[in-house]
C-alpha cells in the first residue's frame, strides 16, 4: 500500500511539474504595432522587443512592427485591418481613437489586468482616470505610455538679435513672430520668419493654443473670442510673419524650417530635442506657450492597447506592462525625451535634469486634448486643415472659418 | 436522337479567371451598392441601416461633391488632353531615325513606368515653396522674384498637379502611337510624296487616320485610369489646400478614410456612372472592331 501510494504521489508530481514546465517553455508570440518618428526611435523600439523577449522568462516573443504614423492615419489603418479580421495582438494608439474602436468593440478591457497589477500605483491615478474619461465608460482600455506637451522651440541667438526677451505673454508672444521676420541678405525678401506654423494636418493642436489665448475654448468655436484666436492666426499669415508654404507645412516642414534656420520659432513637444539639440547644440530652447486671456496647449498622448482579438491576452499585458512601468518605459522615455508615465522612471536624473523637460512638466497644468468624438478623426485630418487653408488664403473670413469647424466637429 | 457532347474544358479552363473576377470586382461592386443605400458609417456602428436615396440626395446637396466633380472634368479634360498632344509629338519624334533613338525611346518611358506615390513625393519636392528645384531654377534665369509656394496656394496648387500628371502619362501615348505609326506602311508615303503632299497633308491625310482607332482607344483608356487616380493627388496635396485639388477620387478616398463608406460608396457609384458613358463608347469601338 505504501508503495502504490509513494508512487502515486510521485507520479502527481510529475505531472504537475511536467506541465508546469510544459507552460513554461510554450512558446507564445504577441504581435506589436507601433509608430516611430526617425530612424533612432524605430531602432530602439526593435531593440526594446528584443531586451523584453530575452528577460521576459516566460517565452513570450514580441514581434514589433513599425507603420508609418502619417498625420494620424495609423489609427485608421489599425481600425481598417483589425476590422478585417487581422491586424496586431498590442498596438500603439492615441486617446482620441478609442471611441471608434470602442464602437465595435475591437479593445480588450483591461480592468482587471490593471487591479492585478502589483505596478499598478507606479502610474497617476489620474492618468487612469483620463483613460476612462478617453474611452466614455468607467473602464480602462488603454494603458498609459508615455506623454508630450507642445512648448514653443526658439533660437536665442536670433532673439538677441532683433533684441526681444521670452515672451511671457499672448501679446508678446505675437509681436515676436512680427519682430524675429526679418530679410537678413538685404535683398527685399523676407527669409527668415518669426514663427513656423503647422497649416497641414496636425496644425490643429499648436492652432488651439491662438483660440484659449484670446479667452476661447473648444466647446463652441462661434464664440467672439475663439474668432478673435483665429484671427490672429489668419493675421499671422497674412502679414508674412510665417512662410508662405504654412497652409501645406506639417510635421517635416515646420522642423525642417526650424532647423534649416527659416523660422524662430516653432510648436513642437519634447520628442524633437534630441534633433534640434543636435542641430543646434546651445542655440535652442524652448517656453510655454504664452498665455492671454486663456492658456492651453496640447497634451499629446500615447499609450498602447491590446486587441480584444488578442488570444495570449495575459502574454500580451506582460508586453504591455514592460511599456508602462518596466525597462521599456526607461528606454522608450529616454530616447524620445517624451515624459514617462511611470513615477518611478520621472525621478531617474536624465529627466530631472533636461531644460526640455522642465518646460514640458511647466505646461503640463494647462496641456488638454481635444474632444473626443467620432467625428474627431475626420475633423482633424480633412476639415481643419481645408477650412484653416481657406482662412489662410483669404477665401473665408475667420468667423466663417469658426462656424464651419463647429459644425465639422459637433454636427451644428 | 444522339444529344450533342457538351466540351467541359473551356469552361473549366476559364473558370479561374471568372472566379478572380467574380471575387475581387463584382463581389466589391455589388457590395458598394448595397452600401450606398445604407447609413454605412464605421464611427457608428449601431445606426448602420438601409436609408433608401437619402444618401444619393446628401450627395447631391454636398457643395464638395459638385466642386470636386468640377475638377475632375479639368483634371481629365486637361490632364488627358496634354497627355496625348504632347505624347503624339514624342511619338513622333521617336519614330524618326536618329543616333541614340534606342536609348531615347527606354528613357522616355521613365515616368511612366514610376510609381505614383514616388511621382507623388518627387513632384513634391521639386514644386517645394522654400527648397524645390523648381524654384531656383525659376529664380536663376530671372524668370520669378521670389519663391512660389507652388503648392500652397489656390491658383497654382491645380495646375502643379494636372502638369505632374501629364509628365505621367505622355509616355504612354508616346509608346501607342509609336507602335501604330510603325504599323503604317511606306509606300502611303511615298506615294504622297509623288502627289506633292506636303508634312501637314501627310500628318493629316495618312498619319492621323491610319492611327484612329489606337488614338480613340488609348484615350478612352486613359479618361478612365486619370479620373480614378488618387495616389499622384493624395502624395502631393491631399486634395488641399481649402480643397482646391480634390477630383471625385480623392474625395471618395479621403471620405472613406474617415470611415463613413456609405458616403464614399455613393460617391463612387455616381462616379462610375460618369466613367459609363466613357466605357461604353469604348467598348462599342471595340466590338465594331472585331466584327470589322
Amino acid at each position: 500500500m505504501k508503495k502504490i501510494v509513494v508512487f502515486f504521489l510521485v507520479f502527481t508530481m510529475f505531472v504537475i511539474l511536467s506541465a508546469a514546465g510544459f507552460a513554461q517553455s510554450n512558446p507564445v508570440t504577441v504581435t506589436h504595432w507601433y509608430w516611430a518618428d526617425n530612424p533612432t526611435y524605430s531602432a530602439t523600439m526593435q531593440e526594446m522587443a528584443a531586451d523584453f523577449n530575452a528577460t521576459n522568462g516566460k517565452n513570450i516573443t514580441v514581434v514589433a512592427e513599425e507603420y508609418p504614423w502619417d498625420g494620424g492615419a495609423y489609427s485608421e489603418t489599425l481600425f481598417r485591418v483589425v476590422m478585417g479580421g487581422g491586424g496586431p495582438d498590442t498596438s500603439s494608439a492615441k486617446l482620441t481613437s478609442t471611441p471608434l474602436f470602442n464602437a465595435n468593440g475591437l479593445l480588450a478591457n483591461l480592468d482587471e489586468y490593471i487591479a492585478n497589477w502589483q505596478d499598478k500605483d507606479k502610474i497617476e491615478d489620474s492618468l487612469y482616470n483620463t483613460m476612462k474619461d478617453g474611452s466614455g465608460t468607467d473602464s480602462i482600455y488603454l494603458m498609459p505610455w508615455n506623454t508630450q506637451v507642445l512648448y514653443v522651440y526658439y533660437r536665442p541667438s536670433m532673439f538677441k538679435e532683433v533684441g526681444i526677451l521670452v515672451p511671457k505673454t499672448y501679446n508678446e508672444f505675437l509681436e515676436a513672430c512680427k519682430k524675429l521676420s526679418r530679410d537678413t541678405n538685404g535683398d527685399g525678401v523676407t527669409d527668415v520668419y518669426g514663427f513656423g506654423m503647422r497649416g497641414a494636418k496636425g496644425g490643429h493642436e499648436p492652432w488651439g493654443s491662438f483660440i484659449w489665448a484670446r479667452g476661447g475654448n473648444f466647446k463652441d468655436f462661434t464664440s467672439a473670442e475663439a474668432v478673435a484666436g483665429m484671427q490672429d492666426f489668419v493675421d499671422i499669415f497674412k502679414n508674412g510673419y510665417v512662410p508662405p508654404t504654412a497652409t501645406m507645412d506639417g510635421y517635416q516642414e515646420i522642423i525642417a524650417n526650424f532647423k534649416l534656420g527659416k523660422t524662430a520659432m516653432t510648436v513642437h513637444h519634447i520628442g524633437s530635442s534630441p534633433g534640434m539639440i543636435e542641430t543646434f547644440g546651445d542655440d535652442v530652447d524652448a517656453f510655454p506657450f504664452p498665455g492671454g486671456m486663456g492658456q492651453w496647449t496640447s497634451m499629446g498622448d500615447t499609450e498602447n492597447v491590446m486587441l480584444e482579438s488578442c488570444e495570449n491576452k495575459d502574454a500580451a499585458f506582460e508586453w504591455l506592462s514592460y511599456l508602462a512601468t518596466g525597462k521599456g518605459q526607461e528606454t522608450w522615455c529616454t530616447v524620445t525625451g517624451n515624459v514617462p508615465v511611470s513615477k518611478t522612471v520621472q525621478q531617474l536624473p536624465v529627466f530631472q535634469n533636461s531644460k526640455f523637460m522642465k518646460v514640458s512638466i511647466e505646461g503640463a497644468p494647462f496641456s488638454g486634448i481635444y474632444p473626443i468624438l467620432d467625428t474627431t478623426t475626420e475633423w482633424i485630418s480633412t476639415i481643419w486643415p481645408n477650412t484653416v487653408a481657406a482662412a489662410l488664403m483669404g477665401q473665408i473670413t475667420a468667423a466663417d472659418a469658426m462656424k464651419q469647424l463647429q459644425t465639422g466637429l459637433y454636427g451644428k | 436522337m444522339q444529344r450533342k457532347k457538351i466540351n467541359v474544358w473551356p469552361y473549366l479552363l476559364i473558370s479561374p479567371a471568372l472566379i478572380i473576377i467574380f471575387t475581387v470586382v463584382f463581389v466589391p461592386a455589388v457590395n458598394a451598392i448595397l452600401m450606398s443605400f445604407q447609413n454605412y458609417d464605421l464611427r457608428r456602428p449601431k445606426s448602420i441601416g438601409f436609408i433608401g436615396l437619402d444618401n444619393y440626395l446628401a450627395v447631391l446637396h454636398d457643395p464638395l461633391f459638385w466642386q470636386s466633380l468640377w475638377k475632375t472634368v479639368q483634371w481629365v479634360v486637361l490632364g488627358v488632353g496634354f497627355q496625348f498632344v504632347f505624347g503624339f509629338g514624342l511619338a513622333l519624334l521617336l519614330n524618326k531615325k536618329f543616333f541614340g533613338r534606342g536609348i531615347a525611346r527606354s528613357v522616355s518611358l521613365i515616368p511612366w513606368v514610376t510609381p505614383g506615390v514616388l511621382i507623388g513625393l518627387m513632384w513634391r519636392w521639386i514644386y517645394d515653396g522654400n527648397y524645390g528645384v523648381l524654384n531656383d531654377i525659376l529664380l536663376k534665369f530671372g524668370i520669378i522674384s521670389e519663391k512660389i509656394p507652388f503648392l500652397a496656394q489656390q491658383a497654382t496648387a491645380f495646375p502643379a498637379v494636372i502638369v505632374t500628371i501629364i509628365w505621367q502619362g505622355i509616355p504612354f501615348f508616346a509608346l501607342m502611337i509609336l507602335a501604330g505609326l510603325q504599323g503604317i506602311p511606306g509606300e502611303l508615303y511615298d506615294a504622297a510624296d509623288v502627289d506633292g503632299a506636303n508634312g501637314f497633308q501627310k500628318l493629316f491625310r495618312i498619319t492621323i487616320p491610319s492611327l484612329k482607332n489606337i488614338i480613340f482607344i488609348t484615350t478612352m483608356l486613359r479618361i478612365i485610369w486619370v479620373a480614378n487616380s488618387v495616389d499622384i493627388i493624395f502624395n502631393l496635396t491631399e486634395g488641399g489646400p481649402a480643397y482646391s485639388t480634390q477630383t471625385l477620387s480623392v474625395f471618395v478616398f479621403n471620405k472613406g478614410n474617415s470611415l463613413n463608406l456609405g458616403y464614399a460608396s455613393t460617391m463612387s457609384i455616381m462616379l462610375t456612372l460618369v466613367l459609363l458613358l466613357v466605357a461604353i463608347l469604348y467598348l462599342k469601338n471595340i466590338f465594331k472592331n472585331q466584327e470589322e
